[in-house]
């Protein structure tokens, strides 16, 4: 029995513990008193934070890797059969490894926001350090009691269960969670800059500039792990979609949507001068969000694929929700108030107009999505009945919004800031109404009789079109050389323009795909053969796999088209190693014009019963998906503007007219 | 004269192809949808977590929808078939909340977001600080003009 590891881990959470603590009364104490607190303190606290997760992580890898089973982390998620991969994903495929990995991600921010405090003159820094040193003391303090992953078990068991089988079968597992992570946690920096201000009674845009970089990077991975997470689950869960509407997908996609909203508002903020309050909820209301999110997921409050066992940490995670709502919204009444700009936009029809419609409709489709998935848990308190809210609900909510926000997109990146007379939108957009139209005829006339389908590739061809206008209109002469420097020195927009197409060519798949997609289930004995979709499909023979940590039996399913054997599919059904039930997969055949999946729905050696997909053009779903995600990256990759090379931030007072703004602070974002 | 010439035919243009592409669609009759899948989709599979009975695998899935298939060829009508699974399940097999009864909440709570934040925005537009709207002096603009034009050689200085 081999203790050095646990107790390693333990004592590196308390040390995380401390540092955490340490870093909130440092933080706060320099951010009332400049003077007191010297930056070597809050690099030390930093440092003892830092190091307490990266060693906690390092202890849990070691306790998993050495198969010690009297840690009790180890001895609920791992078997000595697992393979070396998910052994190591498996830190983080249950509620305590996953919060270390949280851990961890938070204290690396922390340490990003550090480097941007040069010294403690910097108020507005060393109070969001103080911020972060909270938030950072709870997920400690929450790992070193009821979610610690170390307790020691005084009789180990000689084996364990293993990981969740759905967490050890995919590559995914080591890239789906730490992707999101880095996405709901990095909301936690731009929340600190907010409440630090809001502390200060600072409005103006700096803590919007200072927090730019990590809220593009939480945004672009959160869109990345979203991505990732619906290819995992089409690949794996076995319905043949990718998107279920569930509690713990839309707890992801509800933060994401606030956080849409803040970025594309802030930048009406750093322009116009316009939205401070409204900025300060959206940030206050992103972060709430992910830990709802974080609580959804881990209180056992919702039936889901993806919710992690039921826990002693859901109480604690509420209270935090409540501890974070109530402080940031009090904060924010006390002080938000007199911080309110008091720029107006002139005229609905301009940019910031627009992107007013944008934030109305990414906020309603959030809130949408949030009384949907909450309304069953209320309701059944309540009432003590249960109920179910399912995708149709959501599809009717989320089809006329996503419209909404598609039209807008035709419009706003084309749109000047201030007035938009209806001759500079004529001049700017008939060509691509022109191609919208002509693209919609063509549709209908090849035969196309689905409305949605058509509305979707009109708008897609127009935004496009729109793009690529801009890009020539604003393109210097020659184009050759032109061209690339606008997309190159115009990163914040292009970055946003790139995103937009991939969100385009999302829904253009999504509409698509669903609309005609072909379905459906065949029961076949060995040897049978039935038509599905054009191809001749024939049950052949089922075979037996045996592998260290599981048992599969599969299907051969042979798909021909004309005689030519295409594709030979083989579903199976997984039995992990000291595990009872058995687990399907599906399998999926990607390509670019066409998906074929099947999934086994009954199975005998001498008889399956076989769900049969045929999406079209599914693959470009995950490449619309990776746009996006190349978008955010893109508007990263620009020049670094405020935060490590500006001196102490300006002493500039509460509700600072924007007009006074720096040149620099009009220019940095699109 | 032309401009305007070429302005008003893309306006046609583009009003024809539209013109064209609903003629298409309320033309060509979608015609047989898939009643049963329809009425699938609605329905909470027991067994799994949180898909239709039209989406999952599960045995216990595939006997509703057996179920749902016996039912409309009986000629039962869709809410005949609805309150079926309804009264063996409860409330929970609906994944479409009806708009009545303990779920009437769920349906006016987004269309009373929509109304307020349609609210909040065109007061935002009318509240808008209302004074005499600063006019540039000519000479104003004239150094307007002579920064602007230093920026831009600047920038092309820098790039060139």
């Amino acid at each position: 029995m081999n203790l050095v590891a646990p107790a390693a881990g333990w004592a590196a959470l308390v040390l995380g513990l401390a540092g955490s603590l340490g870093l909130a009364l440092f933080g706060f104490r320099a951010q009332r008193n400049p003077g007191s607190v010297s930056r070597a303190r809050l690099r030390f606290a930093v440092l003892c934070a830092l190091g307490g997760a990266v060693a906690a992580m390092a202890a849990l890898q070691v306790a998993l890797l050495t198969d010690n089973f009297s840690v009790s982390y180890v001895a609920e998620t791992h078997a000595r059969a697992t393979p070396l991969l998910f052994t190591i994903t498996s830190a983080w495929s249950a509620l305590g490894g996953s919060l270390v990995l949280w851990s961890l991600v938070l204290t690396g921010f922390t340490a990003t926001v550090l480097r941007q405090v040069r010294d403690t003159d910097d108020r507005l820094g060393t109070g969001a350090l103080g911020v972060l040193g909270l938030v950072n003391a709870f997920f400690f303090g929450l790992l070193a009691s009821s979610a610690n992953p170390f307790r020691i078990l005084s009789d180990p068991p000689a084996d364990g269960p293993g990981p969740n089988p759905i967490l050890a079968d995919n590559i995914m597992v080591a890239f789906h969670p730490p992707m999101l992570y880095m996405g709901f946690v990095g909301f936690t920096v731009p929340f600190a800059f907010a409440m630090s201000a809001l502390l200060l009674r600072r409005g103006g845009v700096d803590w919007l500039r200072r927090t730019r970089r990590a809220n593009l990077v939480a945004w672009t991975f959160l869109t990345g792990g979203l991505v990732l997470g619906a290819w995992w689950s089409y690949e794996v869960l076995g319905w043949g979609g990718f998107w279920a509407w569930d509690p713990v997908e839309n707890a992801a996609l509800i933060p994401w949507l606030v956080a849409t909203a803040f970025i594309h508002s802030s930048a009406v903020q750093l322009k116009r001068g316009m939205l401070q309050a409204w900025n300060f909820v959206l940030v206050i209301a992103t972060f709430a969000l992910t830990i709802l999110g974080t609580f959804l997921t881990r209180s056992g409050v919702v039936s889901s694929v993806h919710a992690f066992s039921q826990s002693g940490v859901g109480p604690a995670l509420l209270v935090f929700l409540l501890v974070v709502l109530a402080g940031g919204f009090t904060l924010f009444a006390l002080r938000g108030e007199r911080m309110a700009s008091v720029n107006r936009p002139e005229s609905l029809v301009s940019r910031e107009g627009v992107l007013l419609l944008n934030n109305l409709l990414l906020t309603l489709f959030a809130f949408v999505v949030l009384t949907g998935t909450l309304y069953p848990i209320f309701a059944e308190a309540m009432t003590g009945r249960q109920l179910s809210v399912g995708r149709p609900f959501f599809d009717r909510m989320a089809v006329p919004l996503s419209f909404a926000l598609l039209l807008a997109m035709g419009v706003g990146p084309f749109t000047p800031y201030r007035h938009a007379s209806p001759a500079v939108l004529w001049q700017r957009l008939r060509v691509a109404l022109l191609l919208a139209g002509a693209a919609a005829a063509a549709v209908v006339l090849a035969g196309v009789d689905s409305p949605g389908v058509v509305a979707v590739v009109a708008i897609a061809v127009g935004i496009l079109t729109g793009s690529v206008r801009q890009l020539l209109a604003t393109a210097p002469k020659p184009r050759r050389r032109g061209i690339p420097r606008v997309l190159l020195g115009q990163r914040a927009y292009w970055g946003g323009q790139l995103a937009h197409l991939g969100l385009v060519l999302v829904a253009v798949v999504i509409a698509v795909s669903s609309a005609f997609a072909t379905r459906a289930t065949v029961t076949l004995d060995r040897g049978d053969s039935a038509r599905f979709a054009g191809y001749q499909i024939t049950f052949d023979r089922t075979e037996r796999h045996r592998q260290p940590d599981r048992e599969s039996r599969d299907a051969h399913i042979v798909f021909r088209e004309g005689g030519r054997v295409v594709w030979t599919a083989t579903p199976r059904l997984n039995r992990f190693t000291n595990q009872t039930q058995q687990v399907g997969q599906p399998a999926v055949k990607e390509g670019v014009t066409r998906d074929l999946y099947v999934a086994l729905a009954q199975y005998d050696t001498s008889k399956v019963s076989l769900n049969l997909y045929r999406y079209p053009f599914m693959s470009w779903l995950w490449v619309g998906g990776l746009l996006m995600a190349a978008g955010g990256l893109w508007a990263l990759s620009g020049r670094r503007r405020g935060g490590a090379d500006r001196p102490a931030d300006d002493q500039a007072p509460a509700g600072e007219s924007p007009r006074r703004q720096t040149p620099e602070a009009v220019t940095a974002d699109a | 004269m032309r401009s305007r010439l070429v302005g008003i035919g893309t306006l046609v243009a583009v009003l024809g192809l539209l013109a064209v592409a609903v003629t298409g669609l309320v033309v060509r009759d979608s015609g047989g949808e898939d009643r049963a899948y329809r009425l699938e989709q609605k329905l909470r599979c027991p067994v799994c977590k949180s898909v239709s009975i039209a989406e999952s695998p599960a045995q216990t899935a595939q006997d509703m929808r057996a179920v749902v298939a016996r039912q409309i060829a009986a000629g039962r009508t869709d809410q005949e078939i609805i309150d079926y699974f309804r009264s063996r399940y409860g409330d929970w097999v609906l994944l479409d909340p009806p708009a009545s009864g303990t779920t009437l909440t769920l349906w006016w709570l987004p269309a009373g977001a929509l109304v307020l934040g349609c609210v909040l925005l065109v007061r935002m537009r009318q509240r808008r600080v209302d004074g005499p709207r600063e006019e540039l002096t000519a000479d104003q603009r004239e150094r307007v003009d002579r920064a602007l034009a230093a920026a831009r050689a600047r920038v092309e200085e820098e790039s060139a």
